[in-house]
């Protein structure tokens, strides 16, 4: 949702300068150098306390034509619009999205949409990397399904441009002819800003804070796509760039900015998504981070349906749990199906946060009738299943 | 004495939701968002 910066200045008194940049902060002084893009105009604006929210920016690959006019990253409104107005202006016949992630795999399915013969390349052997294989392979299938060609574990080598205009994607095994291409291939913090003026950065360079947001510099706090968390399960730093996570990062600093008490004790790296019909969600930790933290746990992954399987709308759908060996204790999920599937990783991200077992998770009292669950809800059955591995 | 002043930098999810918080308990604070795109906060 759009909120324009009037309705900030005039509904909140907060004082909103859309167009400018802050290109240096001063902390021993306790200022920013802001610039006026319109005119170039500097100026430095004197601060009691600081909040960096500058989020994070794509990964744009430093190869050969990565300039040329058809070639986009989606990570901003404004970049998305151009995206579209791309589109319905030059008509492009194929399209190449590079990076099978969640946001690649939404532009994947918008431009079959928009009636393109579209590619997806991704390095990796599998798309959604933050799904194990195994799950993995249900969305590559679904991609498929509507018409999509996937190339698994081919790197991008650069593009092929004639007259400044993008017309293929190369790969170290092969050139795609295209017309457009979407960059998905992640993001890292931003923190540019926040380096130079040696702030203490964390996991992946995102900025270090503590469960208050702040930095460690006093006087200066850091919050969303630029700043680090904290992960519940591997009790462990970790960086996720997610909507849902700035806003408590950003409420959270807000507050105890403003000298009030609050703290963000960390995430349990819930996501959702959809493409086509399915619904993709994960919590939690998955296989390759628990063989990286050394972790003995087992798996299963059972098939049901979303709702009661005679009931109209009912579709498939698959849940895949971890545990810990010998404790039992939930350690991710991961759920792929249907309209009605998704929502259900809540189950899993609270368990999570409740540290429950699989046992325990097997036992709750969830909600059934057959336009919304199977008598035994899917989640309670992979957990029983998991249960008997442990 | 000057009012105390808050900056911001960065207008969008985190930046805005710790402006409101912020001006919802400090109605007194000076709060600046300095943003470089023509937009704020869109993804909440
Ligand atoms: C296509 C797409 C789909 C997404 N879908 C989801 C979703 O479904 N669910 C979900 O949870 N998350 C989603 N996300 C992620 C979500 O948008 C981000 O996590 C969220 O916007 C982060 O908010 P932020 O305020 O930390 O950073 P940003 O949104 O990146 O905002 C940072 C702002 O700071 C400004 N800025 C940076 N540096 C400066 C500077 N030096 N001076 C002035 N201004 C500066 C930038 O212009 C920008 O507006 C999606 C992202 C994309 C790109």
């Amino acid at each position: 949702m759009i909120r324009r910066p009037e309705t900030f200045r005039e509904k909140f008194n907060i004082d909103v300068r859309t167009g400018h940049e802050v290109v240096e902060l001063d902390l021993a002084g306790q200022r920013v150098l802001a610039r006026r893009l319109a005119d170039g105009e500097e100026r430095w604006e004197p601060f009691d306390r600081l909040l960096i929210a500058t989020g994070a920016v794509p990964f744009c690959p430093d190869l050969p034509g990565a300039s040329a006019r058809g070639i986009f990253g989606v990570n901003s409104l404004q970049r998305g619009i151009e995206l579209r107005r791309f589109i319905e202006e030059e008509k492009p016949q194929r399209g190449v999205i590079v990076g099978g992630g969640y946001i690649g795999l939404e532009m994947a399915e918008a431009l079959v949409r928009q009636g393109l013969q579209v590619t997806l390349v991704d390095r990796a052997p599998q798309v959604m990397g933050t799904l194990d294989p195994d799950m993995g392979a249900l969305v590559a299938e679904a991609l498929r399904g509507i018409g999509v060609t996937i190339y698994h574990g081919e790197s991008l080598a650069g593009f092929e441009t004639s007259g400044g205009r993008v017309t293929g994607v190369v790969t170290e095994t092969r050139t795609l002819p295209a017309e457009v291409v979407v960059l998905g291939m992640g993001v890292r913090p931003d923190s540019r800003l926040a380096r130079a003026a040696g702030i203490p950065l964390g996991d992946g360079d995102a900025i270090r804070v503590s469960s208050r947001m702040e930095t460690g510099v006093a006087g200066v706090w850091a919050a969303g796509d630029c700043a680090e968390s904290f992960h519940l399960v591997s009790r462990r730093p970790f960086y996720i760039a997610l909507g849902t996570v700035a806003n408590k990062h950003g409420r959270v600093a807000g507050i105890t900015m403003a000298g009030g008490d609050a703290e963000f004790r960390g995430v349990v790296g819930t996501a959702i998504t959809k493409v086509c019909d399915l619904e993709i969600a994960r919590s939690g930790l998955q296989e390759k981070e628990l063989s990286r933290l050394g972790l003995d746990w087992v798996a299963s992954t059972i098939e049901s349906f979303t709702r009661a399987h005679y009931y109209p709308g009912a579709g498939p759908l698959a849940v895949k749990l971890l545990a810990e060996k010998g404790s039992g204790r939930l350690l991710g999920g991961q759920i792929v199906g249907t309209e009605g599937a998704g929502k259900r990783i809540d189950i899993v991200a609270v368990a999570l946060h409740a540290g429950m077992t699989v046992e325990q998770v097997a036992e709750l009292d969830l909600a059934y009738a057959p336009p919304f669950s199977p008598v035994w809800d899917p989640v309670a059955v992979a957990a029983r299943e998991t249960a008997k591995l442990v | 004495m000057a009012r105390e002043k808050i900056i911001i930098v960065g207008g969008d999810a985190a930046g805005m939701s710790a402006a409101s918080q912020a001006r919802r308990r400090r109605p007194d604070l000076e709060i600046v968002v300095f943003e470089r795109t023509p937009y704020t906060s869109y993804s909440n």
